[in-house]
């Protein structure tokens, strides 16, 4: 064992030895054989045709020295790395381009093990599930748990849960220093922060006590909002904070942990939300009151999710199936149902598909890369016949030969995994911030040691992979490679055919992927062009919301928003001002507002038709831009007092079969209070840009029995941006405790909606171009080899008589066939692959044949062009030169 | 003299014989296998080297720089009492094997 160690270390000084014993070898049989008469250069030919191979010997004396594979693998990489440095151009080529291959997957994969693979933070993460309830017979995903229904499963559940905990969230204003701060609120049961397992960096959590009527108010903060806010100030603990008109005391901090199921700022237990404690004293009238809990749970170990599936679904059969809810709940119409779904699946299910056809894209592109580099080195081992020839005459085995080879292949691939590791780094926001469109959990994605080692093992394969392959051919002719000028070896041959085979790999693969980029943009293109109903240029909004506890009910709304929207309007460069509870394209999804029409009542309750409810200021639809097709919009006569009017969409309006709906009555109460229609206005695109526009109905300000959010809007003479600080002070004069937020252009939220499928067509067409220059650039590279070694044949044809014209067109005529074969195996692999496109595509066909025409159209042309360059040489040769040349 | 291709175990045993009779380098080695098979066993002498560098990192031989007849640095290799311990167990298995061989081929057709 000592000796082999030995022998590593004191490689060169043993070489040494090695050469100075078979010397005194040579030189003692040298002088036997002069003693035997021979001449001294006989006597030496002699001594060392007696030794036999020299280099051979010396070589396995060497490997017998038994370091084995060590030694072996460091002379390689020895020998690999002069041989790379002798030729920078084709490493610095190949390193980079296995680099992209590389660090694109690196990048993604990076995204998937933070967001799919890696477990979640908290303790006992996998048995963490969330109840869901649902009505789908009503077309309703998702309903939401109201608090009696929680109060159900949490009493008569015990055996499938460690615990079941609420969670809502809202914006409260924390007053800090006299500054009203609007903060995301988790409200939460007091058992929740044990159920996920996390323990406080400072002070404690919550314990039952805290979470009883009469008990203090008291504040968690998150970790990052004491950072942020109050600079890690360790004495936080027992400040006092004014919220919801009642003090708040800080008892601890959290750690630095993601949230779930949404980030906050601050932590407050369940019965401290006014709103929830309001509602839970009416869930006795109410049984659906606040249906707005996320709730979830643990299960006891043993348990698996199916079980407490069935457990929590036959307790919702039980409650919706009581006599006591039968007008509540209606099962048979609705069908509602209740069941667990596991939170890891929950938080990252919207995220999965979009992450593996990433995967997809980017192992297409790091085969594209092989592929390339394989080409490279294939044309580089043309010129390395002779020197692996002689490598061969000289006694060293196939094997070592071969493994040499993979041993440089693995050296570039590594240099390109640590190229590709930059890379990575360098988009990870990008992407990170990519994904966050379609999962919330984007806090742990990081490049970390998994992510390396994935990358080196990618490395690895991929130097096996197209180092195998030149490698294969290096099955080497002595005697032709020898000879001077090789000729058309049956190897060369067979390496042209693997060339030609990677080829049109690699145009199958670019194919794919510029049909997909193509899809998408094409895609874009349409929704970029959908006509929102609205015009959104010239017109700021923000959110100013009323705190609860000031503005406990709509009278006293009306009274801040009312002279809020005159101060607004008097200030300089404001064409109007409006007021409603949300803005368009601000995502969300329809209400679902049953209503009867005056003189036409249905039967059957569940199948009346449903409207989105709007509440709109009276110069609403002139702020916004949204025509009038018929009657009028509200005006100062609709008061609070006046005859209770709506205004309706075009789309609501369908449902009076082509009578005028103005004049007519609606109810949305089963006949208990009537609202005049008085107008009709045309459809918004208020959910979504690719979302079909559903019936709406608009109720005056001055008119809503209800609370509700304000969204204020502004249009301006100039450009809207410049007027958010007077918009900020103007608000301020009305109330200084009223925060101002989401202060944006409605041209800033059009450009918002549009930004995952921009980003997801930016990214695919990013990808394709890069498929195509590296398929195109090893298109010629290709080529110009092979017209390298057709010198002497073009020479022999011209001289013949053939124009350059037509050598020209030889030589385009061998490109064009590699890219027209490559062309319909791409074609055919799109047709089938396309499907995976169809959820990002609005009003486009994934078979669309104008996109697969305009790529193959591409593709033949840029294909010409990369033939021409190195075809342009071929006519240029001088058929004498050539003839000449070896 | 036909040259009689070694198999590499066979030409181990040779070195470890060689070498009982007292300390040598490897030129020595070679002349003295040649001489006393009386040119029968012609080495390809250079096949000599790897051989002499498996015993010794095997560890039953061992080697050390010294001066040769005529004064010049050579690498002599020597038994190890190991080597000595190899040597007498593989003599006696040649000798059952050639024993054995011989038995076959005197049996009558």
């Amino acid at each position: 064992m000592w000796k082999r160690l030995n022998s590593l270390i004191r490689h060169d000084d043993l070489d040494r030895r090695l050469n100075a014993e078979v010397r005194f070898h040579i030189e003692m049989e040298t002088e036997k054989n002069i003693r035997l008469g021979m001449s001294p250069d006989d006597a030496r030919l002699k001594a060392l045709r007696s030794f036999g191979p020299m280099e051979k010997h010396k070589e396995e004396t060497r490997d017998a020295r038994g370091v084995g594979w060590i030694e072996t693998l460091v002379a390689d990489l020895r020998y690999g790395g002069r041989a790379l440095l002798k030729h920078p151009g084709y490493a610095v080529l190949a390193v980079l381009t296995l680099g992209l291959g590389i660090g694109a997957n690196t990048a993604i994969f990076s995204v998937i093990n933070g967001v799919l693979l890696k477990p979640l933070p908290y303790e006992h993460g996998e048995r963490l599930v969330v109840v869901q309830q649902s009505a789908p017979l009503s077309g309703r995903r998702s309903t939401g748990v109201a608090i009696a229904e929680y109060f159900d499963y949490r009493e008569r559940a015990k055996d499938a849960f460690d615990g079941l905990v609420e969670y809502h969230q809202m914006n409260f204003d924390l007053i800090n220093r006299g500054e009203p701060d609007r903060v995301n609120t988790g409200v939460v049961s007091a058992n929740f922060f044990d159920l996920l397992g996390i323990e406080p960096v400072i002070g404690r959590t919550f314990v039952a006590a805290d979470d009883v009527k009469g008990a203090e108010a008291v504040l968690v903060l998150s970790h990052t909002y004491w950072q942020t806010k109050f600079g890690g100030d360790p004495n936080i603990v027992g400040q006092v904070f004014e919220m919801n008109d009642r003090p708040h005391r800080v008892i601890g901090v959290l750690p630095n942990v993601p949230h779930y199921p949404q980030e906050n700022d601050v932590y407050m237990p369940v019965l401290a939300c006014p709103f929830r404690a309001a509602a839970e004293g009416n869930i006795a009238r109410n049984r659906r009151a606040f249906a707005a809990l996320n709730v979830f749970g643990r299960l006891k170990p043993g348990v698996s999710a199916e079980q407490a599936a069935s457990t929590v679904g036959s307790i919702c059969h039980n409650f919706t199936n009581d006599r006591t809810f039968a007008q509540v709940y209606r099962p048979e119409q609705s069908g509602f149902q209740g069941t667990v779904v596991e939170v890891r699946d929950a938080l990252t299910s919207g995220a999965r598909d979009m992450l593996l056809i990433l995967l997809g894209i980017t192992g297409m592109i790091l085969l594209i890369a092989c592929a390339n580099v394989a080409n490279l080195t294939l044309a580089r081992m043309l010129g390395r016949d002779r020197e692996l020839a002689m490598r061969t005459a000289l006694g060293a085995g196939r094997s070592r030969l071969v493994r040499q080879l993979l041993t440089e292949s693995g050296l570039l691939a590594v240099c390109g995994g640590i190229v590709g590791v930059v890379f990575a780094y360098g988009t990870i926001g990008m992407l990170t911030r990519f994904v966050g469109r379609f999962t919330s959990r984007t806090g742990e994605i990081e490049i970390d040691l998994i992510v390396l080692i994935f990358t080196l093992g990618v490395s690895i394969v991929t130097g096996i992979l197209f180092g195998t392959l030149p490698a294969l051919g290096s099955r080497v002719d002595l005697v032709s490679a020898l000879k001077q000028g090789g000729g058309q070896t049956g190897e060369s041959r067979g390496r042209k055919r693997m060339q030609g085979a990677l080829i049109v790999a690699q145009v199958a693969v670019s194919v794919v992927l510029l049909v997909g980029a193509g899809l998408l943009l094409a895609s874009f293109y349409r929704l970029q062009r959908v006509e929102t109903g609205y015009r959104s240029t010239g017109v700021l909004a923000a959110q100013v919301y009323g705190n609860f506890s000031k503005y406990p009910d709509v009278d006293s709304l009306r009274r801040l928003y009312l002279p809020m929207i005159d101060r607004l309007q008097s200030q300089p460069g404001v064409v109007s001002v409006a007021v409603t509870n949300a803005v368009p394209l601000a995502g969300g999804a329809p209400g679902t507002t049953r209503f009867d029409i005056e003189g036409r009542v249905t039967d059957d309750p569940e199948r009346r038709p449903t409207s989105d409810t709007r509440i709109a200021s009276s110069k609403y639809f002139e702020t916004i831009g949204i025509p009038l097709v018929s009657g009028r919009v509200f005006n100062d006569l609709d008061t609070d007092i006046s005859n209770p009017v709506i205004v309706i969409n075009k789309s609501m309006a369908k449902y009076w079969d082509g009578t005028d709906p103005v004049g007519s009555k609606i109810s949305t109460d089963r006949g208990e209070h009537w609202f005049t229609v008085v107008g009709v206005v045309g459809d918004v695109r208020q959910f979504g840009l690719a979302q079909e526009t559903v019936a709406q109905l608009y109720v005056p300000l001055t008119q809503t029995p209800q609370g509700f959010a304000g969204q204020v809007l502004v249009r301006t003479t100039g450009d809207p941006a410049s007027f958010s600080n007077t918009l900020r002070n103007t608000v301020h004069l009305v109330d200084s405790t009223l925060p101002v937020e989401q202060v944006q252009t409605l041209d800033d939220l059009r450009s918002e909606a549009l930004a995952a499928p921009r980003l997801t067509a930016t990214l695919l067409a990013i990808f394709a171009a890069l498929a195509l220059l590296v398929t195109l650039a090893g298109i010629g590279g290709v080529i110009a080899t092979s017209v390298t070694q057709r010198t002497k044949e073009f020479g022999l044809r011209m001289a013949l008589g053939a124009g350059r014209d037509s050598v020209l067109a030889m030589v385009i005529r061998q490109g064009l066939s590699l890219v027209v074969i490559g062309l319909a195996v791409g074609v055919a692999g799109a047709l089938v692959a396309g499907r995976v496109l169809n959820a990002y595509l609005y009003q486009t066909a994934p078979r669309d044949p104008i996109i697969f025409a305009g790529v193959a159209a591409l593709f033949i042309l840029c294909g010409i062009i990369a033939c021409l360059i190195p075809a342009r040489r071929a006519t240029t040769v001088d058929p004498l030169i050539a003839l000449r040349a070896e | 003299m036909a040259k009689l291709d070694l198999l590499q175990g066979t030409l181990d045993l040779l070195i470890l014989k060689t070498l009982a009779l007292g300390p040598q380098h490897g030129w020595g080695i070679s002349q003295r296998i040649q001489q006393i098979s009386e040119n029968v066993l012609r080495v390809n002498q250079g096949s000599l080297y790897p051989a002499l560098q498996r015993l010794d990192t095997a560890g039953w031989i061992e080697s050390e720089w010294g001066a040769s007849e005529n004064n010049r640095q050579a690498k002599f290799y020597k038994l190890t009492k190991k080597g000595e311990r190899q040597l007498r167990d593989e003599t006696a298995q040649w000798e059952r094997m050639t024993l054995a061989v011989q038995k076959i081929l005197e049996t009558e057709a």
